[in-house]
């Protein structure tokens, strides 16, 4: 099309990926292209900065920074802590360590679930197996959101409100993640399963020896969508653990908002913190996180 | 469990299976499956088909009354009404703007992992506290209107005003969303075999030729999948309306979950908030079978 600048490869090799261009062809988009994707990034994260900002600062600069907006907007003159003092002195503390514990209680006692109930859909042969899946199948596909309110009329009559178990048992049995570890173990040459019954190895050593060990990134997919939905529940935990005692930290930091005379430094500082747990761990994991959620989603 | 007797106990598990052993690994999962979501359905269906009167008479039969009485409720109208209306805006915006950042960060640009990344975040944080967040960005003397103000343009209601409430709703979940199916997409878009836009450039193809040619084709599947999944998730959006509006100013922002919840909790009105639960339930369900319809014919 025009000049070659660049040195041809030598005849008879391989043609490039991309047909090589004019540089300045190929540059300049590029360099809009990043313009572009800079500002959307910053645009998306803006808010979380913003947020960030706000829980380090004294709080009676939250909103004298703001009109007009400046550069201290996003910035602070002086850090303080102070809010994060005032935020345990209302209790916050006990919000953070009740979603602390249901959220390990989740994982702990759903990945066991999980992954029992998928090892046997994927490798057991046994009558009824397709009938059991499209049970499970149907189930899942009803969002929990939409039946909350039915099942907290249930939990109720079973007197286990405010109890963690009525907080870690929806939490459980997430069809996403029976059908991720599923695919998984599909995916398991069956022989080495098969060797290892002849060897006298019984299903639960097969499970326990051969397939969890093998299967350590879908575990971990399976676990952050168990994460994911537990540390962020707000509906459920809503209905049915309104005691103070009780309240998780999504709840706690909507309570804080809504009352008189809020104390706006302590509502970031609680936002920050509920909001930190999950970031560092997607963020360390966001990998097996969108790579199972979209396996499991898509196959 | 154990097998140490060798063919003939072999050859008994073939015919009869692994039943016994199936039904211990399978016991939690199908009991979970089906106390927490089959029950609590049919539950929603008995409660919606019986009057539940506070106090006035005894619990009894009213067959469809609960429905034909929810259906003319004009409060109840005009939740489906502002429900659709937010589908309608959100769904179509969200997967837009997804598919338009996927291709863009998966371009071999300087520094596309960590912007994707940046957009990615909001999704980890728990939807109450995003709210929390954009309550105080929202509000009179937020940081929205500051910057307003500094361009020179008067200060905006955002939450408080009729017109604006449920766009401002919208650029929540919106912000929440986008990153997240953005991420499905990505995985799509990776999946695409190169030669294909090799061809299609050797073809004389430009950029939009190649988009519309190649990536919309192949990504469908991928496509299908997030319209469904997202039309039910914005569906059952709850914390944001409950936090930042409560449903006003007068109903403009009061989307179905908000409006079950309210009979439920706010009017104890128990047999309506059933009701209106078994619609929900069942506008989702008929989203998920248009989900198998379109998923199976994308694998033909």
């Amino acid at each position: 099309m025009s000049t070659q600048t660049q040195q041809r490869p030598p005849t008879g090799a391989r043609p490039e990926p991309e047909p090589a261009r004019p540089r300045s062809r190929r540059q300049r988009p590029r360099i809009g292209l990043i313009v572009l994707g800079t500002v959307i990034a910053v645009l998306f994260v803006l808010p979380l900065w913003w947020a960030a900002v706000s829980a380090l600062r004294p709080q009676r600069e939250t909103f004298s920074t703001l009109s007009p907006v400046s550069l201290w907007t996003l910035l602070p003159r002086g850090l303080t802590v102070g809010n994060f003092g005032r935020l345990f002195d209302a209790e916050f503390g006990r919000a953070l360590l009740n979603s602390t514990i249901v959220t390990v209680a989740t994982l702990v006692i759903g990945l066991a679930i999980c992954a029992t109930a998928a090892f046997a859909l994927a490798v057991l042969k046994f009558p009824g197996r397709g009938v059991i899946f499209a049970v499970m199948v149907i189930s899942f596909l009803i969002p929990f959101d939409a039946i909350a309110i039915p099942l907290m009329s249930i939990f109720r009559d079973a007197h286990l409100e405010n109890t963690y178990l009525a907080l870690v048992l929806p939490g459980v049995g997430n069809g996403l993640a029976v059908f991720l570890l599923r695919g998984f173990f599909l995916g398991v040459p069956i022989d080495l399963a098969e060797a290892a019954r002849v060897e006298g190895l019984g299903w639960w050593g097969v499970f326990w020896r051969i397939y969890l060990p093998l299967s350590r990134p879908a575990l971990i997919g399976a676990g952050l969508i168990l994460f994911v939905f537990q540390w962020q529940a707000y509906l459920w935990p809503l209905l049915i653990a309104p005691d103070p005692e009780m309240t998780v930290a999504p709840v706690a930091i909507a309570q804080f908002a809504g009352q008189q005379g809020v104390d706006f430094g302590a509502i970031f500082a609680g936002a920050v913190l509920t909001a930190l747990v999950p970031l560092l761990i997607l963020l360390f994991f966001q990998r097996y996180f969108t790579q199972s959620v979209s396996s499991s989603g898509l196959k | 469990m154990t097998t140490t007797a060798p063919s003939r106990r072999r050859q008994h598990s073939r015919r009869f299976g692994d039943l016994g052993v199936a039904l211990t690994f399978l016991l939690p999962a199908v009991l979970a499956a089906v106390l927490l979501r089959l029950w609590p359905t049919v539950r929603a269906v008995w409660d919606s088909l019986r009057s539940t009167a506070l106090g006035v008479e005894p619990t009894h039969w009213v067959g469809f009354d609960q429905y034909s009485a929810l259906l003319r409720d004009p409060a109840f109208l005009n939740s489906l009404k502002i429900t659709l209306l937010f589908g309608i805006i959100v769904n179509p915006l969200q997967i837009a703007v997804a598919l338009a950042l996927a291709v863009l960060f998966n371009e071999r640009i300087r520094g596309a992992g960590l912007m994707r990344t940046l957009v990615f975040l909001p999704v980890a944080i728990p939807q109450s506290v995003s709210a929390v967040i954009w309550a105080v960005a929202f509000r009179p003397d937020g940081p929205l209107n500051g910057f307003l103000t500094r361009l020179g343009i008067a200060p905006q209601g955002f939450l408080t005003s009729p017109d604006q409430a449920l766009a401002s709703i919208i650029v929540v979940v919106s912000w929440i969303g986008v990153g997240y199916w953005m991420m499905f997409l990505i995985a799509g878009l990776k999946e695409i075999d190169p030669t294909l836009y090799e061809a299609a450039a050797l073809d004389g193809a430009g950029r939009w030729a190649r988009f519309r040619g190649v990536t919309l084709p192949q990504l469908r599947r991928q496509l299908a999948f997030v319209l469904v999944a997202d039309t039910i998730s914005n569906l059952l959006v709850f914390a944001p309306v409950q936090i930042l509006t409560g449903g006003g100013p007068n109903g403009r922002t009061n989307l179905i979950m908000n409006d079950v919840f309210e009979r439920a909790y706010v009017r104890a009105d128990a047999g309506a908030a059933a009701a209106g639960t078994v619609v929900v339930a069942l506008i989702a369900l008929a989203i998920v079978l248009v989900q198998f319809r379109l998923l199976s014919r994308g694998s033909d």
